[in-house]
């Protein structure tokens, strides 16, 4: 009898132990990390994350479009010297991209719709657009339409380029107009909750009509490189063209992961050591600066070691030998300025703001706009291409913390000097271009001049669009073409036409991707034969 | 809600406690009836009941048995169990050689023992005995070889080296596989195995199969190895003393050609068409050897020039030093009528093999047991604490990495005296590319202190003889303090021009972090044993609740102001910080029952329903049901009964079903939840910034569900002379939960799901023999052999086929793949020919690279053999174990580096000439797609920094780089002499041995494996991914030592 009572005992301590069970179990919520978010907090991670994007872009851009060269003392260029791609080559850029994309469509999925939150969808539908335009750029079709669909689909569909593009051009529109309407209901009507950038706005600090500018540059970035393809209304916002250099800065400091993206990879890292010393400036880029093209001062702003033509490290892409110079212990990029946290050129300190696009980017498609007419662009192609030059100058001339130092580096005065000094060259002089195709290269050629280390993708993209620079195909000259020494092209000019397609999408997407991708015959759409 | 509990358990027991029933102290001796000498470790059982004990080594036990017991049954390993009326007068039992396997006991899942006949599942015991005969500091160096079905995987050397525990191979394809860890009945994280003293262990169980560890929940899927630490003995008292040192030595590198020095056909070419010397150079693509003084780097800010003969030399292998082991054991083992009392310390500490390595590893334990109320109600307790300390440098893997590089001229012990020579000073080194690395060794440490209190306590109270209740709480409590720094160098102006540059400042820095780690387990059963005509009965219920909690921080600073002061606080910028908190909890309630008929038929089922917190509530909820069945033929059966040939015989089956949640992270916790978390150096200042991190979720995530069933004998023949063991086991596990890659379009980079089905079947065996036994001498042979097929059966039909485990920039690497074994070792190939030959160029001779991924073999071993021999004389006894692997590949990633350098020895085997690549073919050109066999096309450059051997044709070919991962190894060779006769004269000392053991003493290769131990791995020993060897750790080394113990 007793022992049926211990039994009972027993029994009732599970039972009751039972019934807790919910509570005893529900202990699973994370303490670690955020499981919710809003879009004030997404925004400005997003901006400083598409500022490491573009920092990607430009050193694919820097290797393939002729600026940089492998440096001595580095071996296992592989690739990057065969264009022989694999699809391991620069596959950072596709998923960083889209993992970018991912935040920004966050964000427009969270606001669609709702006028408060107007500015924040608007930027997002801006920022969706300038990223998937550099896909497309890199990788022609890619997966828009059916992406970020997350578990409702894990095997996107790729889009047709063009079809990406035009869509693109009215996601911009969507947005400018999102933002005339927000900013209406701010300006119209008192109870507006319409929520205004804070210092989130990492960009361009709650300005508006720079967001607009933006989006109207993005818009012509996309109508120009899709001329004679695809056609657009060729309406912008009245508010114009960037004319200031749009750029992030989310208050870059000297810390683990806090640097200016660009210096942190070529110029030095949060502990003082150098970053990225494999590779150097190529004796191409060098020839617009050293006299052999052009004569530049913006060489000793840029290029380390420049005022020393005997040993200043510059090489031809794909020369390897043991009497290549090393990069400079700052490597190649980091000039003569004695602060070397607050200097001139392109790595202008670890908290300068990241460049999005420039001001001369934007003077330089108005101009090539205005030059082949009927982009909406109706003004004189040649204002905007010293415009472009002085913008350049100025760009590079900044100090990191935004002032010049006019005693020894004057942009107005270079940027004078620079025309007094090539007064025989088209390139230059745009007077002495007198046919179109002339004019054409000489706004390319200094766009191209301009995107040296700032946004080298840009470059390149337009060498593959228009072929200038011009290059003497086949040569082995270092200043006659940018193509490798050890090329495996087929091509005549020896160079490649996009990377291809990541590894990851032949293992994960693989009913999906182009199949067949050349990286020498499988051009991007807007890229002629 | 265990509070609740808690207070629920005192309310029973203090209504329990009220009972008093008294029971009787019996003890005695136990000899060998052949010998007359006593015999230790004999089990000693009250009849129909769980009260035991065990002699010591003077074969006393003292027992209590409970009032109305009769019989006390005696059973030793190779004897003849015996029944013995219970007396109140000591007794002597004089045990007669012969069959033991009816009575013999284990402890089995849950911490119930039972008869080993009863059981239907394979299982094997080891004893402490054997565990330590090799004198290994970590129980599973002990363990490797001595069982069937259980592998046993040194992944690393270095001062405390790591090992994967596997029974049965692989099930999980990304989730944990290795086997539960048992200690004292209370389950315990892995790593406190590595942190146990072997002298504890009492003996140690082997549960292969997940059925027979089912009772212990779902972590039970892998296996259990259920670990038994020493009790004190009733009736005597017994102090001993052990010392064993230990000497280790490095015993295995990579094969490296010595012919050719630093240089290379960068630097231009000599008469004989041989490339340059080059004094910088780190390739050894330069001249062949010819003796002579050569200058050595570049000349330092004052003039000096270092120098070497330009000869090849062995120095590489003298830079690692000797280790040694130093082991000091103490332990107390004592008791009496009521409870009964084991004390031990040891300290064991390390001097590695790479210079400067320390570690050390102090435990206490005690143990303790205690009868209350007449024997009615018994507790047992045992607590035990380890410390270990690691003084080593972070380094290694960089510093064998760098010598391995680095051309076989250079004298490297030359530059010891960093401080002091100019030449080793990192200003003066002669390579600008990698550092010296006896400055790295005392500039990046790395400080460890670990501590591991593992304790239970148990009461058991029987009112009745039928009827027990036990509660049970075990607690795992783990903290560690972690600090990492490296020192600062800023070169002179002078070295860093001198090196164009490729000398650069170094910043120093520091990490420091603590994490601490408590699991408790409670377990409250009941347990109901009764018996009716020719029917025994035993049932048991009872509930488990489990909770682990885990709380992590760290601190980072880069650089630093003030030199040697690895502080956080002294430091420029922002200081890098983390934390992380983790809490799981696992609810379990089970039955058991097993039914017998007439002590040779016996039938088990059990059922278990666990709930656990990390799965969706939907789905945390989930049943898993085990059965099996033992019959004695030998006893059943009347042929059997009285044959001579057959002294025992069972047959058994079983079948089983156990979930196993294998979500990723810690304990699985937090991982039903797409995330948010600061990116892209967020925050700020003041400003955060928030992304998404990359992982996404299904919604219906469920625990993968292994079904296993396994059948097999036992069968001894000539009285136990000969013993065997055979089982077959097949298991599939479905529902495996992986994070698998996704297009990064999708929104997401990976997705945690339940997709794949993996399975293994198996062959274990085991045969012993006492080939020979008489007075003075005793001969003992044996061994196990495991088969194993292991697959991958299906991942996730188009979309994924196969998962990296581990793999390398390029892809190759160690990969679970539909189809094939579990894990393959996959990688790039030549293109070839229908029968496998390499097509090259009919111009250049130059092969062709096959830019897909292929599998280049299976990487776990089909074939594992171990082999044992004891053989006694007199007072002499002489032991050994070997070990063979087979039927796998290992993949050498480091081999491409050596190539590159040009210190690999594939990089000589054509004289570093012009040659034909082996077996090749080319198209024929007049007939395409026809082959015709190369014998006369040769590759142009067979030598040089940019020939064939530095090119991606070589060395981006992960096949050039596959081998045989077979081997043999002598495991463990011991001789100890018992110097108890000689010591019996005194009055104070029972027992002292000499011995003398080695362990790893010698590694039988392929050729083709000119690299390195096969067992070691890249990854971690916690992951799948097996099979790419690398140097991530010091070289594989051999021990042997001495030991001397007393026991007085």
């Amino acid at each position: 009898m007793k022992n049926i009572l211990y039994l009972t005992v027993l029994g009732i301590v599970t039972i009751f132990g039972l019934g807790s069970c919910k509570k005893y179990l529900d202990v699973n919520s994370n303490p670690n990390s955020a499981t919710t978010s809003t879009p004030e907090l997404i925004l400005p991670q997003a901006l400083t994350s598409t500022a490491n994007v573009v920092n990607s872009y430009n050193t694919m851009g820097a290797e393939l479009g002729g600026y940089m060269a492998n440096a001595g003392g580095y071996g296992g260029f592989g690739s990057a010297v065969t264009y022989s791609f694999g699809t391991g080559d620069y596959q950072g850029l596709w998923t960083s991209t889209y993992d970018n994309l991912t935040d920004y469509q966050w964000i427009i999925t969270h606001t669609e719709g709702d006028l408060n939150y107007g500015f924040y969808n608007a930027a997002a539908k801006i920022m969706k657009a300038f990223d998937f335009q550099l896909l497309v750029d890199t990788y022609n079709d890619v997966p828009y339409s059916d992406a970020f669909q997350e578990k409702k689909n894990l095997t996107p569909k790729y889009d047709d380029a063009k079809a990406i593009y035009d869509s693109l051009y009215a996601l911009l529109d969507n947005a400018i107009k999102t933002i005339n309407d927000a900013q209406a209901d701010l300006d119209n009507n008192a109870s507006s909750s319409v929520k205004q950038f804070s210092n989130n706005d990492v960009m361009f600090g709650g300005n508006m009509d720079n967001w607009k500018k933006f989006a109207n540059t993005v818009k012509l970035r996309l109508a120009v490189r899709a001329r004679g393809i695809l056609t657009f209304n060729n309406q912008y916002d009245p508010v114009g063209f960037l004319t200031q250099d749009a750029e992030v800065n989310p208050g870059y400091q000297v810390a683990s992961g806090k640097q200016n993206p660009e210096y942190n990879t070529w110029g030095y890292t949060y502990t003082g050591a150098t970053g990225n010393r494999a590779w150097i400036p190529t004796k191409w880029i060098a020839s617009f600066y050293n006299g052999s093209k052009l004569d530049d001062y913006r060489g000793y702003a840029i290029l380390n070691g420049f005022a020393t033509p005997s040993t200043f490290p510059v090489n031809q892409l794909g020369y390897e030998s043991n009497s290549v110079l090393s990069a400079p212990s700052a490597g190649g990029w980091i000039t003569p300025y004695e602060d070397k946290s607050n200097n001139i050129g392109v790595l202008k300190g670890p908290s300068a703001p990241m460049q999005i696009i420039t001001a001369a980017e934007s003077d330089f498609l108005q101009a090539e706009a205005a030059l082949v007419g009927g982009l909406g662009v109706d003004a004189d192609p040649k204002v905007l291409f010293y415009q472009g030059i002085l913008d350049s100058y100025k760009y590079v001339y900044r100090l990191a913390d935004g002032s010049y130092d006019l005693s020894s580096w004057d942009p107005q005065a270079d940027y004078q000097a620079y025309l007094d000094l090539n007064p025989d060259s088209y390139l230059v002089n745009f007077d002495l271009a007198t046919t179109d195709a002339e004019k054409l290269e000489a706004i390319i050629t200094q766009k191209y001049i301009a995107m040296n280390m700032v946004n080298s993708d840009q470059g390149w993209n337009d060498f593959r669009r228009t072929g200038y620079p011009k290059i003497v195909n086949g040569s082995t000259s270092g200043t006659a073409t940018f193509a490798s020494l050890q090329s495996v092209s087929t091509r005549a000019d020896k160079l490649p036409a996009r990377i291809l397609y990541p590894t990851s999408e032949s293992s994960y997407n693989n009913e999906n991707v182009p199949k067949d991708v050349n990286q020498f015959t499988s051009r991007i759409f807007w890229d002629p034969e | 809600m265990r509070r609740k509990l808690l207070t629920c358990f005192l309310l029973l027991f203090s209504v329990l406690f009220s009972k008093v029933i008294d029971a009787q102290t019996v003890t005695g001796k136990v000899i060998s009836s052949e010998t007359k000498a006593p015999l230790q470790g004999v089990s000693v059982q009250v009849a129909g009941s769980n009260v035991g004990a065990m002699t010591n080594s003077d074969g006393e036990f003292s027992i209590d048995v409970p009032k109305g017991s009769k019989t006390i049954e005696f059973s030793f390993i190779g004897y003849k169990p015996q029944k013995v009326a219970v007396s109140n007068s000591p007794i002597t039992v004089s045990l007669v050689p012969g069959a033991n396997e009816l009575t013999e006991v284990v402890v089995t899942a849950g911490g119930i023992v039972r008869k080993k006949r009863e059981l239907g599942t394979a299982q094997t015991s080891i004893s402490g005995a054997t565990l330590t005969e090799a004198k290994a500091v970590n129980i599973a160096g002990g363990l490797i070889a001595k069982a069937a079905g259980l592998q046993v995987q040194g992944t690393t050397g270095g001062v405390n080296p790591n090992y994967r525990i596997i029974l049965r191979g692989n099930r999980s394809l990304t989730g944990n596989n290795q086997a539960l860890i048992v200690l004292d009945n209370v389950i315990v994280p892995n790593e406190v195995i590595g942190n146990l003293n072997p002298d504890d262990v009492e003996s140690l169980n082997v549960l292969q199969g997940a059925g027979a560890a089912a009772l212990y929940g779902s972590k039970a899927s892998n296996g259990a190895i259920i670990i038994t630490t020493k009790k004190g003995r009733s009736g005597s008292t017994s102090v001993r003393f052990a010392q064993t040192e230990t000497v280790e030595h490095v015993a295995f590198f990579p094969v490296m050609q010595s012919r050719f020095g630093q240089g290379g056909s960068s630097y231009g070419y000599d008469s004989n068409g041989f490339p340059l010397f080059s004094s910088i150079e780190n390739q050894s693509y330069g001249p062949p050897f010819n003796g002579a003084i050569v200058p050595l780097g570049v000349p330092l800010e004052d003039g000096s020039q270092d120098s070497t003969k330009y000869a090849g030399n062995d120095t590489r292998k003298d830079f690692w030093q000797t280790g040694l082991t130093s082991q000091s054991d103490f332990s107390l083992s004592t008791g009496d009528a009521v409870s009964t009392l084991y004390l031990s310390g040891q300290y064991a500490s390390v001097k590695g093999t790479t210079p400067k390595d320390k570690f050390n590893r102090a435990s206490l334990r005690i143990n303790g047991t205690r009868k209350i109320k007449d024997g009615k109600l018994n507790a047992t307790y045992s607590l035990g604490f380890t410390q270990n300390n690691y003084n080593i440098t972070t380094q290694t893997l960089d510093i064998y990495n760098n010598m391995l590089n680095m051309p076989s001229n250079i004298d490297i012990t030359r530059y010891a005296n960093w401080q002091t020579d100019p030449f080793a000073n990192p200003n003066g080194y002669y390579n600008p590319w990698y550092l010296n690395p006896y400055w790295e060794i005392d500039s990046y440490r790395q400080t460890v202190r670990n501590n591991y209190l593992v304790g239970n306590v148990q009461l058991t109270y029987s009112p009745t003889k039928w009827l027990d209740f036990t509660v049970r709480q075990g607690m795992t409590y783990e903290s560690q303090y972690n600090k990492n720094w490296n020192n600062s160098f800023n070169y002179t102006e002078y070295a860093k021009a001198a090196s164009s540059n490729s000398k650069s400042d170094i910043s120093a820095g520091v990490s420091d972090a603590v994490n601490q780690s408590t699991n408790l387990l409670s377990d409250a059963f009941f347990q109901i044993h009764t018996k009716k005509n020719s029917f025994s009965f035993n049932l048991i219920g009872g509930g488990q609740w489990n909770q682990d909690q885990y709380k992590g921080v760290g601190v980072s600073a880069s650089p630093l102001v003030v030199p040697d002061l690895y502080n956080v606080g002294n430091l420029v910028g922002i200081p890098g910080a983390s934390e992380s908190n983790y809490l799981a909890r696992t609810m379990g309630v089970y039955g058991d029952f097993r039914i017998g008929y007439k002590d040779y038929l016996y039938l088990h089922v059990t059922g278990r329903n666990d709930w656990t917190s990390i799965l969706p509530p939907n789905n945390r909820s989930f049943f898993y049901p085990s059965a099996d069945i033992s019959f004695l033929a030998s006893s059943a059966l009347k042929p059997l009964q009285n044959s001579n040939v057959i002294s025992y015989l069972k047959l058994r089956a079983g079948v089983s079903k156990v979930g196993e949640v294998n979500l990723p992270g810690t304990y699985g916790a937090y991982q039903l939840q797409r995330t948010f978390s600061q990116q892209a150096g967020f925050p700020y200042g003041s400003l955060p910034g928030f992304g998404l991190d990359n992982r996404l979720v299904s919604d219906n995530l469920k625990p993968e569900l292994t079904k296993q069933y396994e059948f097999g004998f036992d069968l001894n023949l000539f009285q136990d002379r000969i013993t065997s063991s055979v089982t077959w086991y097949h298991s599939t596990t479905s529902n495996q939960t992986v994070s698998t890659g996704i297009s990064s379009a999708s929104g997401g980079s990976s997705y945690l799901t339940n997709v794949g089905e993996t399975m293994s079947q198996g062959l274990e065996t085991d045969l012993h023999a006492s080939v020979f036994r008489n007075k003075d001498w005793q001969v003992r042979v044996g061994g196990n052999f495991t088969y194993l097929d292991n697959k991958v059966l299906s991942i996730n039909g188009d979309l994924i086929n196969q998962i990296a485990l581990a793999s390398y920039g390029d892809g190759s690497g160690s990969y679970a793949k539909a189809g094939y074994a579990f894990p393959v070792i996959m990688g790039f190939d030549y293109m070839r020919d229908d029968q496998g030959h390499v097509i090259v160029d009919a111009n250049t001779g130059l092969p062709t690279k096959d830019p897909n991924l292929k599998v280049l073999g299976n990487a776990v071993a089909k074939d594992r053999l171990g082999l044992d021999f004891n053989v006694r004389y007199k007072n002499l006894t002489l032991a050994g174990l070997f070990e063979y692997r087979g039927g796998y590949v290992m993949y050498f990633g480091g081999g491409s580096d050596y190539d590159w350098a040009g210190t690999g020895i594939r990089t000589t085997i054509f004289n570093r000439g012009r040659f034909v690549f082996p077996n090749s073919v080319y198209e024929d050109p007049s007939k395409p797609g026809s082959y015709i066999k190369n014998d006369n096309i040769t590759l142009t450059d067979g030598n040089g920094n940019a020939g064939f051997w530095t090119d991606d044709l070589n060395r981006a070919l992960s096949a050039n780089y596959v081998s045989s991962g077979a081997f043999w190894k002598l495991r463990e060779l011991s001789i100890s002499y018992d110097l108890s006769s000689a010591v019996k004269r005194s009055k104070f000392i029972k027992s002292a041995t000499l011995s003398l053991q080695g362990r790893n003493l010698f590694v039988w290769l392929p050729k083709t494996n000119f690299y390195t131990d096969p067992e070691y791995s890249e990854v971690a020993a916690s992951s799948n991914g097996v099979g790419i060897t690398g140097i991530s750790s010091a070289p594989p080394s051999r021990y042997y030592g001495a030991t001397f113990a007393i026991t007085f």
